[in-house]
Formats: structure tokens, C-alpha cells, sequence
């Protein structure tokens, strides 16, 4: 198992200010020299992450105290050039909210160009309350989302002459790439999936499938993937192709490990901070997925615990552990727990690691990385494979 | 979708109608002289009060749009302006050449985009609360954005009574739901963006030939004060009333009176 380092940047500072987190929040909350401040730091991390040998994850959202990186490959061209080894994951860019998905695909170039072919390109539906940032049409997301895709992977593969594009969303006169990336044919896909259904479209096309935090879900993620993984290309699906996403607090003692855990926890419980009409704007989600959460009722997609409750948003450390949405403690429990998680899904060779999150400060952030990169992932890299008859129990 | 049994419309009958290979959902009741009615936000269902009055006077043809309650969607079909040419088509199919026309709020709009291309094809308009003129300029907004709203708040600033229990999704049955989540998706196909208007329309406005009635609720909370105006503006040829005691939905506030008001108009097509 490979492990990505990702902070979603927050500027923790506004997490008193009543109410929502995203859309609503005011920007004179932001005092831009503390913002900056903050950017830096956590590029710090991230060169931290490169050095200890950990590749990277960078994320984007738009009107958000939780999350001040607001264009995956800004942060990443920085990166691109202050890095030396680390892979480099854009996780994602929400293609159907991008309103240009020639310039997406220009960026992307540039940045694999510049980073030596270290680029992993994600591409997501986003949350829902981007819309309302981006303001393009909720319906027919996905229909906008497959075309922007289809027309980034052909201008960035073209080995021919500059061609033109007249789609049903997007037109262009003339697509060339200059720079063109470096990795043939195109640097790797990544798309992100929270149920068996959304990975199988993933696993016929052979892209990297990455589950968030969204615990014993996983495994049933992962099993839609390899399922149709295998009846595409005929073989099973390696383990480089599944990650999943959780939030690791490690120290040397256990005490310590939650405290930064408790740190960390503000993540989830500011994340979750949004007025419930931007969560589901009209004409986002499909008619009949409607009606079935309706139907099925608020809680229906929280991260259920082992005992089979969802986890409270202000659940404890141990709530969230049990979930398998933070795996906390020294650096053998914290191994242990993710081996552990490793078999229950039926193995991912991608661990999505928040070593970064809400309020886990500088120094504790360095320390946290340092003790994962130095103690937990040399043994993560040579985790036993899980059986295959475990893994297809996983399948249902 | 097949039309479902609707209790509040039970004065007429409910059927589907084959518009050049859409399948629409028609509400048709009462006798008299042919009335089209064109709906709002809160669909058929939500006018059912009003139809019932217009059933008295009318004979009510009270189609459900593309995307709304049973009515497919044709693809492609994504702008109030396809609407216009849509509605055209559905006269020629019902064979109804110059009906009165009636329509509340979005159907305000809709109304408008047929009768700007084909100007004589209703014998009077009554548009209750009109959308489809620019609904803001820069940071001064007209119209409040439906789609920033809790439904709790929509519910209540769209009405100046008390919303029905029937209209709250999560005590509703399936097939309502279903019905209720495909026209907020319509809503959102048609009016997102740009926030329901077509900048289009108002240099188009001057095309409206027939005797026309614009009405507003006088408790309306969701246009402003310079949006009505805008409207006078744009229909010089119009008269402009409003009627006391409705919100934006006149015709779930105050029906009877709505309804007197449409056939008085019809009837004597002159401004009170």
C-alpha cells in the first residue's frame, strides 16, 4: 500500500464564526495575510511529504473556510516544480463545473510537462454545492462531465494534426497542446466513487478508484470495481488501481495520537456545516435518487460503525475509528488498524492519507508525517495480499 | 411516466396527449369557451382551486410542460423558448386556434414564448405573476432565487397563506414525490440559468398582439416592486392590476377571485 499525504487547507481561524462552512460564509472572515500564512505552511508540508518520500494528494473547493486551495493545479504547479519525487494527484478537478475543459486539459499538460511526468489526473462530479459557485446547469451533469473527459483525453493523446471539437456541450475551432504532457499516452486517471454502481463504470475503463471516507462502504466499492474490472479486461484488477481516504493522527504515544486526533475531528465536523438546500440543488441528482433518500431518510449515507449506527458528526475518536474513517494511535496500532481495514475490504493498494486536517497544527503535522513515513509505510508497502476468497466475500 | 390519479383534480378528466411524439399529461374539465391554462412552479396540481373555478366559465385544457408531473421530456428541449415553439405544436394537436390563455409565474413565461411567435394564436392573455423578463441587474436582484432557499422558506414567501401539508416533501406519498422532485428538476432545466428569463424576451415583448392582463399578488414576496415595473414597461400594451391578499401563487391565495378576473377579462377584454 501506497499512501498519498492530503490536507484539504483549511483556514481553520473561521471555524468559530457561526453557521455554514461553505456558500454563505462572508470572505471578510478571511484576513488574506493569515491566509497566506497558511497556504505556505501547508506547501511545507507537502515538501515535507516529498522529502520523507509520500506522494501527494491536492483537492479543491470554492467558497469554503474548510478548503483554501480553490484550483487543484495551482497548487499542484507549485508543487510541480518544489517537489522531486513524489507523485502528484489532482483529486479532483469537478470537470462538469469547469466551464472550459480545453484550458483543464492545457493545465494539466503543463503541469505533468513541468513536474517530469509526476501528474495523476483526477477527475470528479464534485460536491453539490459548487454549483452554486460555478453556476452551470445541474442536469445533465454527468452528460457535460463524460464529454469534458472524452474531449481532455483526446487533446491530450493527439499524436496527429490540431483538431476541432463540436460537441453537444463544448466547441472548439482548434485543440493543440503546447507544452504536451509527458506521460504516454496520458498521465493516469483517477475518478472517486461511493458505491458499487459508480465504481463498476470506473473498473470497465480501468481508471484508479478512490472511496472517501466512507468506511465499510468500501468494500463494496471495491468489489463492484473488480467485478467489472475483470469482465473488461479479463484479469484481476491490481491493488494500484482502489484507494481509499481517511484521516491517520499517529504519535509515539497513544495519548498523544488523540489529541491530535481531537484536532483533526474539526474536519469532519466543519465539513459537515452547510444549509441543507445547497446540499441537493434542483435538477443535481437524478429524480428517482431523490426520491430514494427521501425515502430512506437523513442518515441513510452517513458512515455506518461495526455495530451497524451511522457515526454522529460530532461522534468521538473512537466512533470515527470504528467507522474506519480515522485510523489513530502509536505507529503499530495505527499499522495495525489499517491492515485490518485492508483485509475487511478486500485490499487497496492506495491509502489517501489526511495527515493534515483541521486544526493539527504545524509541528504536530511534521511529527505526524514523519513517524507514518518513517515507521508505518515501510510496512504498509509490503502488506500480505488478501486472499482472494476473502476478497470475493467482500462481493454483495 | 403514466398520469396518476390526482384527487384535487377530480373535476375533469386526466389523460396523455401525443404532441409529435412527446407524451404529455393533459388535465382536461368544465365546458364553454376553450381556455389554456399554463402552470407555475407548484405544477397542475398546485392550481387545482383555480381550475375548478375556470371549469365553471371554461372549456380548461391544463397541460403539464416538458419535465413537469407525467409529461416526458424530449431531448434536446431545455429553454422556456423551446417551450414556446412546443406549445405552438400542442395547439395545432388539440386543434385549438385562438384559445383564451391563462398562466401563472414560470407558465407567465412560457405563455410568452408562444404568443411572441405566434401572436395570434389566443383570443386574450392573463398572465398571473409573470417570470421570464431579466431577473436581476448585476447585484440588484428583481426576482428571489428559488434555488438558494430552504423549502421551508420557498413554501412560505411563495404564498401568503399557509402552505398545505400536502406540499411538504417528507411527509409526502411516492408517486407525489416523484412528481414534486421531476418538476423542481423542469424548474431547474428551464430557469438555473439564466435565472429565469430569457434576455431575449423583452426586445420580443412588443409582438404580443392580443387584449393581455398582467396581475400581481399584493403580498408577492418573491418580485420586487422595479420587476412589475419592468413589466409595465415591457407590455405598454397590457393592463396591470393586482389582486389583494395573493402572494406569487394568486392562484392557490385568492382562486375564485383569479378566476372571476380571467373570465371577466376574457369576456371583456379591457382593463379594470
Amino acid at each position: 500500500m501506497k499512501i498519498w499525504q492530503f490536507s484539504e487547507q483549511a483556514y481553520h481561524p473561521a471555524f468559530p464564526v457561526p453557521g455554514a462552512m461553505r456558500v454563505t460564509l462572508p470572505q471578510h472572515h478571511c484576513d488574506p495575510v493569515l491566509a497566506g500564512q497558511l497556504l505556505n505552511r501547508y506547501l511545507d508540508e507537502y515538501l515535507l511529504t516529498d522529502e520523507l518520500g509520500l506522494d501527494i494528494m491536492i483537492n479543491e473547493h470554492h467558497a469554503a473556510a474548510t478548503c483554501m486551495s480553490t484550483s487543484c493545479m495551482t497548487t499542484l504547479a507549485i508543487l510541480a516544480r518544489q517537489t522531486k519525487q513524489a507523485r502528484l494527484l489532482a483529486l479532483g478537478i469537478p470537470l462538469a463545473n469547469r466551464s472550459n475543459p480545453l484550458r483543464v486539459a492545457e493545465e494539466i499538460a503543463m503541469v505533468d510537462c513541468l513536474s517530469g511526468g509526476r501528474l495523476e489526473m483526477g477527475f470528479v462530479k464534485g460536491a453539490s454545492y459548487e454549483l452554486f459557485m460555478s453556476n452551470r446547469q445541474p442536469t445533465g451533469f454527468m452528460d457535460r462531465f463524460w464529454e469534458a473527459h472524452d474531449l481532455i483525453l483526446e487533446a491530450l493523446t493527439n499524436e496527429g494534426e490540431n483538431f476541432s471539437w463540436e460537441g453537444e456541450h463544448f466547441h472548439y475551432r482548434t485543440v493543440s497542446m503546447w507544452p504536451r504532457p509527458i506521460q504516454a499516452p496520458h498521465p493516469p486517471v483517477w475518478m472517486t466513487a461511493s458505491s458499487a454502481n459508480s465504481a463498476r463504470d470506473y473498473g470497465k475503463l480501468g481508471y484508479v478508484c478512490a472511496t472517501f471516507l466512507s468506511g465499510a462502504v468500501a468494500s463494496s466499492v471495491f468489489a463492484g470495481y473488480r467485478e467489472a474490472y475483470f469482465q473488461s479486461f479479463g484479469k484481476p484488477a491490481g491493488l494500484d488501481r482502489l484507494a481509499y481516504l481517511a484521516l491517520v493522527a499517529c504519535a509515539h504515544n497513544r495519548d498523544e495520537a488523540f489529541r491530535r486526533a481531537e484536532k483533526m475531528k474539526s474536519y469532519f465536523t466543519t465539513a459537515a456545516r452547510v444549509e441543507p438546500q445547497h446540499r441537493n440543488p434542483w435538477g443535481f441528482n437524478p429524480v428517482e435518487a431523490n426520491v430514494r433518500a427521501l425515502a430512506a431518510g437523513p442518515l441513510a449515507m452517513r458512515p455506518r460503525m461495526r455495530n451497524g449506527n451511522p457515526v454522529p458528526v460530532d461522534g468521538s475518536i473512537e466512533e470515527y475509528m470504528d467507522a474506519g474513517l480515522m485510523f489513530v494511535g502509536t505507529p503499530d496500532e495505527v499499522y495495525e488498524q489499517l491492515a485490518r481495514f485492508n483485509i475487511e475490504t478486500g485490499g487497496f493498494g492506495n491509502l489517501l492519507m489526511m495527515g493534515q486536517a483541521g486544526e493539527l497544527d504545524h509541528a504536530e503535522t511534521v511529527d505526524n508525517l514523519t513517524l507514518v513515513a518513517r515507521e508505518v509505510a515501510p510496512r504498509l508497502a509490503v502488506l500480505p495480499e488478501v486472499p482472494l476468497d476473502v476478497r470475493y466475500e467482500a462481493v454483495g | 411516466m403514466a398520469a396518476v390519479r390526482l384527487d384535487e383534480l377530480d373535476f375533469g378528466k386526466l389523460d396523455m396527449l401525443d404532441v409529435r411524439g412527446t407524451a404529455v399529461e393533459l388535465f382536461t374539465a368544465g365546458s364553454g369557451a376553450p381556455l389554456l391554462y399554463l402552470h407555475g412552479m407548484d405544477g397542475i396540481e398546485g392550481a387545482a382551486p383555480l381550475l375548478r373555478e375556470l371549469a365553471k366559465s371554461f372549456t380548461v385544457y391544463a397541460p403539464s410542460h416538458p419535465g413537469f408531473g407525467a409529461s416526458a421530456l424530449p431531448k434536446g428541449m431545455n429553454r422556456a423558448d423551446d417551450l414556446g415553439y412546443f406549445y405552438i405544436d400542442l395547439l395545432d394537436a388539440l386543434g385549438l386556434d385562438r384559445p383564451a390563455v391563462a398562466a401563472s409565474s414560470f407558465g407567465g413565461w412560457v405563455a410568452l414564448e408562444l404568443l411572441t411567435k405566434e401572436p395570434a394564436r389566443a383570443s386574450s392573455l392573463v398572465l398571473a405573476a409573470p417570470l421570464g423578463l431579466r431577473t436581476a441587474n448585476r447585484r440588484e436582484q428583481y426576482v428571489a432565487d428559488i434555488f438558494t432557499m430552504s423549502r421551508q422558506d420557498l413554501a412560505k414567501r411563495l404564498q401568503a397563506s399557509e402552505p398545505s401539508e400536502a406540499s411538504n416533501i417528507f411527509k409526502m406519498p411516492e408517486d407525489r414525490l416523484r412528481r414534486t422532485m421531476r418538476g423542481d428538476e423542469a424548474l431547474s432545466l428551464y430557469g438555473w440559468t439564466p435565472y429565469m428569463h430569457n434576455p431575449k424576451l423583452a426586445m420580443r415583448l412588443h409582438r404580443i398582439a392580443c387584449p393581455t392582463l398582467v396581475l400581481w399578488g399584493s403580498a408577492d414576496a418573491l418580485v420586487t416592486p422595479a420587476y412589475r415595473e419592468a413589466f409595465a414597461i415591457a407590455l405598454p400594451q397590457a393592463g396591470h392590476e393586482e389582486i389583494a391578499g395573493a402572494g406569487h401563487l394568486i392562484h392557490a391565495d385568492q382562486p375564485a377571485a383569479l378566476a372571476s378576473r380571467i373570465a371577466a377579462f376574457a369576456a371583456a377584454p379591457v382593463a379594470a
